[in-house]
């Protein structure tokens, strides 16, 4: 095993932490400003990666398909937020989660409906096509380096959004203290669309970028949706930075210990069995992460203590 | 002097830069009410939340019938015999009456793991937790939903609930808040037999009341406790006057 | 009677009907669709123990169903091939015994459930749902990644297992074994929701402060629930591997929990019969919706939408009116 496999996984690992942190991000951003647990956002992962095939194949531009998936799960994600989300904000959680499983059956299916039940397949743009030679002579697919480097891009143009704008105030001040800011005169309402909806976007870039990579398919965002939830419970909830801390750690973990174990266990069983063994325990290895993390700090990494 | 069954000694408690308690003692006696006042924000919440084992204090420690406290937990506290009502009514309120006082009798018996018999035809559960809502004036009520009771007879629920825990000391924070001028002589009577049986920690803002029923006094501001004693010398304190009187003048 | 009752009643009854008419006018497939109603039924009269009384808003039972599924499917599949499940320290061998799976399906329910359930319950609320939708998750991709017992393929089961007295490859019998444990599950959660136990778990629901106040560890009682519910959730799931003779990721899948979770809401949580009425009603639409356009289920979302935001109670809330305590 050389070094240069080693680092090829590290970036791969990188590549899907950075996926999910656009993913955790919206996810963590809705339940900190409006207590709501959301488990469609899938579906507008789903959405961003149909919007860019469709639109890709249409046009014959990997760009214009990245900006429709914004777009359309943007869209779908401020439509759902006005049309039902809105009446949940003071629901208990058990009905936020039959509401929102009802809404992934309406979209998977409604997809489905418009799509068909085949994988639609989605090319990397030209100029990102093929690979790139890094220092120390590694060949590495340039369209998974660019996917980090956007995905650290949007992570620090989110830091700077919530950090330093007045909407990021806004969004800060409403984790805190909802009827305080409704009383200084912003209007909720829009604030919590315009939150939902940015949390939509990324998720459906998210599906796009990674629509390149995967198949683009009907059910893709749920197993990505509960990566996400590993990765808030992993990180704290509410908390961006710990939405990309443990974002970063699910990744890593996944997928040196996909590629690690089989080989560890290669030294102690015959081939076939270390195969079968190490991927199975490689499987289970970020929610053993997320078990010891709980044991340890049952609030997650970056959450405040209840 | 009577003995002491619940002693406070140094506590100290900060949130951040807040010194919610600062280096608090004190201590009940058999027999007595013991009233706590101060003025808004003073740490009198904070206090008894000390001393259930709802939050753990940074210094100091809790003595309760000569036994250290450090380290048992709320249910622990409850079944050694601290029990308490709270600033805001808390209740099962989906349940009767009835039902909440069973589910205290219940926790004082330390058996809750039984399965299969019916619990409300149990009369080892059932008779006790009766008579206690008698003691409290809540007889003819027992069949109603608590979310349905008033707002005095859910704070007289609560002490049924209190006194089903067969308490040997009872944590009473502001059990008058919010009540007419009616329930709270209620309230005062009521309270007045209860000394009785267990000494009473008394957090109170209606100042007839304490007055009427305290045997002694501590009065708490910025977490400290300025001065400790009976009724007459807590009213001729002038650190008081000032510190707390004044102002309410 | 009660009109609860009598809907109660009525629900059994017609379950029962389906299934003997089905086996007079020689439609099988009616009998099976009556014994899945049953099967489905108790494992969510398992998940309102944790869901209902308890208000633990459990996203991972599929774990349960599955596990209990897998567990017949495996000490079947041993017994099929005479080779033991295990040689070390003792030998186990496989079996198609049903009294002896499903102690065994409980028992190994009930283990995972105090280990899933003793981290999980470490949290509340959003973090609960989270993590048992991450573990059930877990046993899911678990199984799909462990070749030995079929991967993604799943595991055959070709003959049911057995059951003394009983011809089980029979629909009516199976039917009629699966409706007795189903009365034997409800049953028992209706003298666990009136027990000491159970009152100290619907307190618990309502206000755990107050519970604690009075002496009572809320976890523990928090975690017996859970194991409870998933012991029997495990025993359902066990019936249902014997039902379609097969096992396979997809009962521990999330789909999986958010049907139970659904069944029992649109039966009408917390009561005791709701999870059959809303096991019935499932099955129900997915035949009725499913006759009418392969895309039922976008239909099941838009009805479920429609219970969640207009018609809390579930079927159960408007038969029988408001639940009653006390």
């Amino acid at each position: 095993m050389s070094a240069v496999l080693i680092i090829e996984q590290v970036l791969n690992g990188l590549q899907f932490g950075v996926m999910l942190f656009l993913m955790a991000a919206g996810l963590t951003l809705v339940f900190g400003v409006m207590g709501l647990i959301n488990l469609a956002h899938g579906s507008l992962y789903m959405i961003g990666a149909f919007a860019c095939a469709a639109v890709a194949m249409a046009t014959g531009s990997f760009w214009l398909g990245l900006a429709a998936s914004i777009a359309a799960s943007a869209a779908a994600g401020a439509l759902i937020e006005v049309a039902v989300i809105r009446r949940l904000y003071d629901r208990d959680h058990l009905d936020q989660v039959l509401a929102t499983f009802a809404l992934i059956l309406v979209f998977s299916e409604g997809t489905r409906w418009v799509f068909g039940s085949f994988p639609l397949y989605l090319d990397p743009p030209e100029g990102l096509s093929g690979a790139v030679t890094l220092p120390g002579g590694i060949d590495y697919p340039l369209y998974r380096l660019a996917i980090i480097v956007a995905g650290l891009a949007v992570a620090a143009g989110l830091f700077w959004l919530i950090g330093g704008t007045r909407l990021g105030i806004r969004i800060r001040a409403g984790e805190s203290d909802r009827e305080m800011i409704a009383a200084l005169g912003v209007n909720i309402a829009a604030l919590y669309t315009v939150v939902f909806a940015l949390g939509a976007g990324l998720a459906g870039l998210a599906g796009a970028m990674v629509g390149a990579i995967q198949s683009v398919q009907v059910g893709m965002g749920e197993p990505v949706l509960i990566l996400a939830f590993v990765v808030i419970v992993i990180g704290g909830v509410g908390s961006v930075a710990g939405a990309l801390v443990g974002a970063l750690l699910v990744g890593l973990t996944d997928t040196l210990g996909r590629f690690l174990l089989p080989v560890a266990f290669g030294a102690i069983l015959p081939p076939s069995e270390a195969m079968g063994v190490g991927s199975a325990l490689a499987s289970m290895l970020i929610y053993l992460l997320m078990a010891v993390v709980l044991i340890f700090r049952p609030q997650g990494l970056f959450g405040a203590r209840a | 002097m009577a003995e002491t069954v619940l002693e406070l000694a140094g506590l100290s408690k900060s949130f951040g830069a807040l010194r919610a308690t600062d280096g608090v003692s004190l201590t009940l006696r058999r027999g007595e009410i013991h009233a706590l006042i101060g003025p808004n924000g003073a740490g009198k919440s904070t206090l008894i939340r000390q001393i259930t084992g709802e939050i753990a204090p940074d210094s100091g420690t809790i003595r309760f019938m000569g036994r250290d406290l450090t380290g048992l937990d709320m249910p622990a506290r409850a079944r050694a015999g601290l029990a308490r009502s709270f600033q805001v009514s808390s209740v099962a309120s989906e349940f009767t009456a009835l039902q909440n006082v069973v589910l205290a009798v219940l926790g004082a018996s330390g058996r809750v793991f039984g399965f299969l018999a019916p619990a409300m035809a149990d009369l080892r559960l059932v008779g006790p937790a009766r008579a206690h809502l008698g003691r409290v004036g809540l007889s003819g009520r027992e069949a109603v939903r608590a979310a349905d009771l008033s707002h005095g007879e859910r704070r007289r629920l609560e002490l049924a609930m209190a006194l089903a825990l067969r308490p040997k000391a009872f944590l009473l924070d502001e059990p008058m808040a919010g009540m007419g001028p009616e329930g709270a002589r209620e309230m005062t009577a009521l309270l007045a037999g209860l000394k009785r049986e267990a000494p009473i920690l008394l957090v109170e803002h209606d100042m007839d009341a304490v007055f009427a029923l305290a045997d002694r006094i501590s009065v708490l501001v910025y977490g400290r406790i300025i001065a400790t004693g009976t009724v007459a010398e807590i009213r001729a304190d002038p650190a008081v006057r000032e510190a707390y009187l004044g102002e309410e003048a | 009677m009660t009109r609860e009752g009598a809907v109660n009643a009525v629900i059994l009854a017609l379950l029962a009907a389906v299934a003997l008419a089905g086996a007079a006018g020689d439609r099988p497939f009616l009998v099976t669709l009556a014994a899945k109603v049953a099967i489905l039924g108790l494992a969510g009269v398992g998940l309102n123990i944790a869901l209902g009384f308890g208000g633990l808003v459990s996203f991972g039972h599929a774990a349960f169903f599955g596990l209990g599924g897998y567990v017949a499917g495996i000490l079947a599949s041993h017994a099929q091939n005479y080779e033991p499940v295990a040689e070390w320290p003792i030998t186990i061998a496989g079996t198609q015994e049903m009294l002896i799976i499903w102690p065994a399906a409980l028992a190994a329910c009930a283990l995972a459930a105090a280990v899933i359930g003793a981290l999980s319950l470490r949290t509340s609320g959003i973090f609960f749902i989270m993590i048992t939708l991450a573990f059930a998750q877990m046993l899911y991709y678990f199984a799909i990644s462990w070749p030995a017992y079929g991967g993604e393929d799943g595991l055959p089961i070709y003959l049911r297992n057995a059951f003394p007295g009983l011809d089980t490859m029979d629909g009516l019998q199976f039917f009629a074994l699966c409706l007795a444990a189903l009365v034997l599950g409800v049953g028992l959660s209706w003298r666990l929701r009136d027990s000491r136990f159970g009152l100290a778990l619907e307190a618990a629901r309502q206000n755990p402060e107050r519970v604690a106040a009075v002496g009572i560890r809320v976890f523990r009682v928090r975690l017996a629930a859970f194991v409870i519910s998933a012991a029997i959730t495990g025993l359902a799931g066990a019936l249902y591997a014997d039902l379609n003779r097969f096992v396979s990721p997809a009962m521990l899948s999330w789909q999986t929990s958010g049907e139970l979770i659904v069944l029992v809401i649109l039966g009408g949580v917390g009561r005791l019969w709701g999870p059959v009425a809303g096991a019935g009603l499932f099955v129900f639409l997915e035949h009725v919706l499913g006759g009418v356009s392969e895309y039922w289920q976008a239909l099941l979302g838009l009805m479920l939408l429609g219970v969640v935001l207009f018609a809390r109670g579930g079927l159960l809330g408007l038969l029988a009116g408001a639940r009653r305590h006390g």
